[in-house]
Order: structure tokens, then sequence, then C-alpha cells
């Protein structure tokens, strides 16, 4: 076993783990859970057994590169970048509720602005 | 609008303010000499801003976390118009503006010659302002003439004075810097008169806030996607 191997293998196998745990402790959902799953056992399996890629070898040539260690490499950092994309906008949304919300907090507690009226009618007096 | 006593009772000042211990409490007391209320929108400071501005005389309204210039604005704006005020005004909190000019800055709203009054820090001497901040804000003011069609000189002044009925109308969305410039292609748009006046230029020395270059940039992509 080669020594990327090794590294892709226990890397896949840890992040395995923790994320199943993150997903007993209910801190993740179903739908991130599979996809990141998916993910996991995808890179275990690189170092792990990848022969199981040569099965891909003829997509991965169509593609134009020469092992499906490319294909599976070049296709996770893809999916990566995708994923960091709609984190931000995600984040950008929550963003703009939660500054929403705070102004909201801030209006809801400050009853006593004193009004022209009551100025005119001080000063008056 | 009645002054009594040299204030205008109807015209409130909204001043943001984040981390401005060293300066609020003056600022507060020169502008209630001049506007019939003050309020403080503390954006989540960290020192005594909400406690000196409540003992020099200004309502205090508290952000639980900051939100930005845009978002304290935003937050003093819609307080004010709760009230009954006809001019709300709008100054720094750090000492950049002086409170003995918001009388001029109010003329033009009083005399019904303008909607929005801006105090300009580039009609007049430039004074002390630093090279780099006088060609970004040129800029800047230049890309929101455009969007405006009306000659506008600084963009990104926070001394200014609105008519009741435009904010009523029209209210940026922008929490950060973007709000100066948003909101004036808004109210140009909605055909609202804007009008300039001289201002002087104080940068203290030990300034560390303000506009920074990806503010800038963010500013200028926000006002040319308006245009």
């Amino acid at each position: 076993m080669e020594p990327y191997a090794i590294a892709a293998t226990v890397f896949g196998l840890a992040m395995l783990f923790l994320t199943t745990w993150e997903f007993m402790r209910r801190k993740i959902g179903f739908l991130q859970y599979s996809f990141w799953m998916a993910l996991w056992i995808a890179v275990t399996f690189v170092g792990a057994v990848p022969q199981f890629y040569s099965a891909l070898l003829f997509t991965t040539q169509a593609l134009g590169m020469y092992t499906p260690i490319h294909f599976v490499t070049t296709f996770s950092v893809l999916i990566l970048f995708a994923v960091t994309y709609l984190l931000g906008k995600r984040v950008a949304e929550l963003t703009e509720k939660v500054n929403t919300i705070a102004q909201h907090i801030a209006l809801q507690n400050s009853s006593n602005i004193p009004s022209a009226m009551q100025h005119r009618n001080r000063d008056e007096a | 609008m009645a002054s009594e006593k040299g204030r205008t009772t109807g015209v409130v000042c909204v001043i943001p303010a984040f981390n401005e211990e060293a300066t609020i409490g003056r600022i507060v007391g020169e502008a209630l000499k001049h506007c019939g209320t003050v309020i403080v929108v503390d954006d989540n400071s960290e020192d005594r801003t909400a406690e000196l501005s409540r003992k020099a005389g200004a309502t205090v309204i508290r952000h639980v976390l900051r939100l930005g210039t845009g978002g304290a604005l935003s937050t003093g704006f819609r307080a004010a118009l709760r009230s009954d005020f006809d001019i709300i005004l709008t100054m720094d909190g750090d000492g950049q503006h002086t409170p003995d000019e918001i009388p001029a800055i109010l003329d033009p709203i009083q005399r019904h010659e303008a909607d929005i009054v801006i105090g300009s820090r580039l009609l007049g001497e430039p004074g002390s302002m630093p090279f780099i901040k006088r060609v970004g804000n040129k800029v800047l003011s230049t890309a929101a003439s455009i969007a405006c069609g009306t000659r506008i000189t600084d963009s990104q002044s926070g001394f200014r004075a609105y008519r009741r009925e435009l904010l009523e109308y029209v209210m940026h969305r922008a929490w950060d810097y973007r709000w100066a410039s948003e909101i004036l292609v808004l109210a140009a748009r909605a055909d609202f008169r804007i009008k300039e006046v001289p201002i002087a230029a104080i940068y203290p020395r030990k300034r560390r806030k303000g506009a920074d270059i990806m503010d800038g940039l963010k500013i200028l992509y926000s006002t040319i996607r308006r245009s």
C-alpha cells in the first residue's frame, strides 16, 4: 500500500466516524449526512481498494484523465467548490435574517422615543 | 417646527455609534442645543458609549449584535419615523462632524429647497481629510452622481438631513457603508431633491474606523449596479 493510500484511508475512516457521530447526536440532518458519507466512502475506497475504480476507467479516459484517482480527486474538488458556494450563500441569507431580527429586537426595546409634540409642550410650559 | 431656546423641536438627530465613549457625550450635548431629540444607536459597543450617551441626554437604542453603520442608521430612522419629527438629521459620533453646523444642514429643508441635504467635506476646504480618502471619495461620488443624475461631491458623508416624507418613501437595505450611496440613488430615482452644503472635514489623528478599500469597491459595485 502506497503512503498516500494509507493517508487517504485513515482520513476517510476518521471523517466517516466523525460524521456518523455528529449524525447520531442530531447535529446534522439526513441529507447532509448522506452527502458527506458518500464522499468519505469514496475517499476511503481510493486508498483502501483503488482497483474498485477500475470500473470507472472507461469514463475516466473518455474525460481525458489518465487514472481513476484523477477522476475522483478532480470531481471531489469541484463538488467541494459547489458546496462552499452554497454554504456562502446560505450564510449570507442567515446573516440577513439575524440582522433583521436584531434590529427588530432593538426597536421593540425602545418604546420611549420622545415626540416633537412633547418637546413643544415642554418648551411652551 | 418652532424654534425654542435655540433648538428645533421637530428635528431628531440620529447618531450611529460603536465604541465612541471618548466623544459621544460631548457630541450629544452639542447636538441637543440644535435638535429636540437625539437618538444614539449603539451598535453593540464594548465600552461606555450607551451609558455616556444616556447621561448626556440622548435616547439610546442598543443592538444586541453589531450590524454596521447602515444597520444602525436604518434602526435610528425606523425609530424616528415612529414619532412625529419632521426632519431626521444624521451625524457621526466620533467627532468628525461639528454640531454647530447643524443649522446650515437644516436650512435648505426648512426653506423647502431640498428633501435631502448632504454636508459635503469636499465643497469647502478638504482640511485634514487624508489624500487616499479624498481620491476614493471622488471616485465614489462620481459614480453616485452618474447614478443619481445630479452632481454630488461627497456621497459618503454621514452628516445629512432628510425630510420625513423621503424616509417614509425610501429606505436603504445595506447594513454596511453602502447605505450612503444606496439611499441617494433611491431618493434620486423617486424624484426627491438632493442638495449639498459645505462642512468642515475633521479627521482625528487616531481615527481607526471608516471605510477601507474593500468597502470602497463594494460601494462602487453596488452603485454601478443600481445605475
